[in-house]
């Protein structure tokens, strides 16, 4: 299949001056390789503290690795500059946690929408406004509300429109950093049924990063799973759930809601 | 009756009181420069409802006074000569608010001149020159607290987004501002000036002098706002679909600092008044006859004068009220942005 984003041994270290003595190195990431097909969704298991979300950064070309090679649509990504990045970073959106920060308090719903046209100059002012609804519609925000400010907005409502944010850029690889943790159950279903809609309506491509492998074994074709800034395990989303090869697989695995795990892999006795 | 909450009622107050400095000629009774060498030195006059024979009068009225004879600074009344005090007289021309030309003033005397807050050396009205000399010194401190803010927010913001080795040499610069003995400098600025300056220059100068001082607590504030607002997920979002950095900073980082910036410049507007005053005083500001809060309180520096005529000091307690005021607007601004805070981060868990 044809791979639309490739990673190859990304290395991420954070190096922090001390005040006496030497410069200490923090490593986020170290030796991550994997690739995602065009069209499909791989979810990035670990625990917290892993490097999901600074892997999520260095995709989204936010932070740059330390070392090795991102290759995005056939291009490289690691080598381009400041100004050349501006250009690629639309193609791939990245929704955060917590759309409490991730939307800005003073903006309106349709602000928020429409600001990514702005930003990259597209379409008139009225061109902007009719998308940006046409996002919220599709989003299941009711028209109404597209003048009220983020923060009169619900948990579930916000994140649907950090959704309809993302997808304004029509972007061809969008990554969730633990999109839906936050969220209720009820309304983590409602969005995760919402993404796979649009995965099968736009074609996206889906990087998703949990800690959640019930959610993960739902929404992914494939999984890795991450521990201490490693991917320690990859594969097909049914054999890495079904028969684990490592021990934290097998305890995020444990971990899961009872009722959903037996659901989706059975325990061998 | 509207009602107002907080801070507005505090913006209220000044805006009152400033508008009362602004129209300093309607409620100044006398032009500031106008001398009257007859009265030097008097005294505040009181002002009567019940003459000498016990008669109740419903206008409030005043005795005209005379040296006591034998005296040269000692004034008594003329129980004989009572004036009748009067309003919205006509008197002498002024500009109202520097553009409309006025005569009318809201008290005045007919024969003799009326000295609520006594007078100078040279006989002029202390009261006029107070509200007069408010006109100089508040513009000072304003404009002063605007340049202030201005490098201020520029410096810090620079610093605080780009980080890094700029972040630290400008901080170190804010740092070295903030320990240079500054009063001291001044004089030696002030010794490359020629003797005399205009009253216009010696103004600007004094404004550009206390911008430029002032600037590094503002800095290093907006420095620490901008550097946090960096970081955030609406910022990186914000980059994330291609934002430039003017776009980010115009619109997600500096609207974050606003509350920072509305607070310190209720703050720092009183503080440049007092430093105005100081300046004055020490004869570094505007010069003669142009009455400030400062020059006005120079002449205490005569040790007769010290000790002799109290009323010289009321200049120095015109600036209470407006301290009271900038400083009650700054604590509810602070209150308001700390509400602010505490509702919307109740509402980021409010699922």
């Amino acid at each position: 299949m044809d791979r639309l984003l490739i990673v190859e041994k990304i290395e991420k270290r954070y190096g922090r001056a001390h005040v006496l003595g030497a410069k200490q190195e923090v490593t986020a990431l170290l030796d991550v390789s994997f690739s995602i097909g065009r069209g499909s969704t791989l979810a990035l298991v670990g625990e917290s503290g892993s490097g999901k979300s600074t892997l999520a950064l260095c995709i989204a070309c936010l932070e740059r690795p330390t070392s090795g090679k991102i290759v995005f649509n056939r291009n490289e990504i690691t080598v381009l500059d400041e100004k050349q990045l501006r250009e690629v970073r639309p193609q791939i959106q990245l929704v955060f946690q917590d759309p409490a920060r991730s939307l800005n308090p003073r903006f309106s719903a349709l602000e928020l929408v429409s600001e990514p046209l702005l930003v990259q100059g597209r379409l008139d002012k009225r061109e902007r406004e009719a998308r940006a609804r046409a996002l919220l519609g599709q989003v299941g925000i009711p028209q109404e509300k597209a003048l009220q400010r983020a923060e009169e907005f619900s948990g579930g409502q916000r994140q649907r429109l950090a959704i309809a944010r993302a997808l304004s850029l029509e972007p061809k690889l969008l990554i969730l950093d633990e999109a839906l943790s936050a969220l209720d159950c009820s309304v983590q279903a409602q969005i995760a049924n919402l993404l796979m809609e649009l995965q099968g309506r736009l074609g996206l491509t889906y990087l998703f990063i949990t800690h959640d492998f019930a959610m993960a074994g739902h929404l992914a074709h494939e999984i890795a799973v991450m521990e201490q800034g490693r991917v320690v395990e990859i594969g097909a989303a049914d054999e890495v759930l079904g028969t684990p090869n490592q021990e934290v697989t097998r305890r995020l695995i444990a971990a899961m809601p009872r009722l959903t795990a037996e659901a989706h892999a059975p325990r061998a006795v | 009756m509207i009602q107002l909450s907080g801070w507005k009622r505090w913006l209220l107050a000044i805006v009152v009181l400033h508008g009362i400095v602004a129209c300093a000629g309607f409620f100044a009774p006398y032009d500031p420069t106008e001398q009257d060498r007859e009265h030097p030195y008097l005294p505040p006059m009181r002002i009567h409802l019940v003459d000498t024979q016990g008669h109740f009068h419903f206008r409030p009225f005043f005795y005209a006074e005379q040296l006591r004879v034998g005296s040269f600074d000692q004034f008594e009344e003329h129980s004989q000569q009572a004036i009748p005090l009067r309003f919205f007289v006509t008197g002498a021309r002024y500009d109202l608010l520097g553009l409309l030309p006025f005569r009318t003033h809201l008290f005045g005397a007919e024969a003799s001149r009326v000295y609520l807050l006594g007078s100078d050396a040279y006989g002029r009205d202390q009261l006029s020159r107070i509200l007069y000399g408010g006109q100089i010194s508040l513009l000072a401190g304003m404009l002063g607290a605007g340049l202030t803010l201005l490098i201020g927010v520029l410096i810090g913001a620079t610093a605080g987004y780009l980080g890094g080795w700029r972040d630290g040499l400008l901080m170190r610069v804010a740092e070295l501002f903030m320990a240079l003995p500054w009063l001291y400098l001044l004089f030696a600025l002030r010794a490359f000036l020629p003797l005399s300056v205009s009253p216009v220059q010696a103004f600007f100068l004094i404004i550009l002098v206390i911008g430029a001082v002032g600037w590094a607590r503002p800095a290093r504030l907006v420095r620490g706002v901008v550097l946090s607002a960096r970081e955030r997920d609406f910022v990186r979002a914000a980059r994330g679909f291609g934002a430039t950095d003017s776009y980010l900073l115009r619109r997600h980082i500096l609207p974050e600092t606003s509350s920072v910036i509305l607070t310190q410049a209720a703050i720092l507007v009183p503080q440049f008044v007092l430093a105005e005053m100081t300046l004055s005083f020490l004869g570094l500001g505007v010069p003669e006859p142009v009455p400030s809060w400062g020059s006005l309180l120079a002449s205490l520096q005569q040790y007769s004068v010290l000790v002799s005529y109290w009323w010289m000091y009321l200049p120095a307690l015109a600036i209470v009220p407006f301290f009271l005021g900038y400083l009650g607007l700054a604590s509810a601004l602070q209150q308001d942005a700390g509400t602010e805070k505490i509702v919307r981060t109740a509402g980021g868990s409010r699922w």
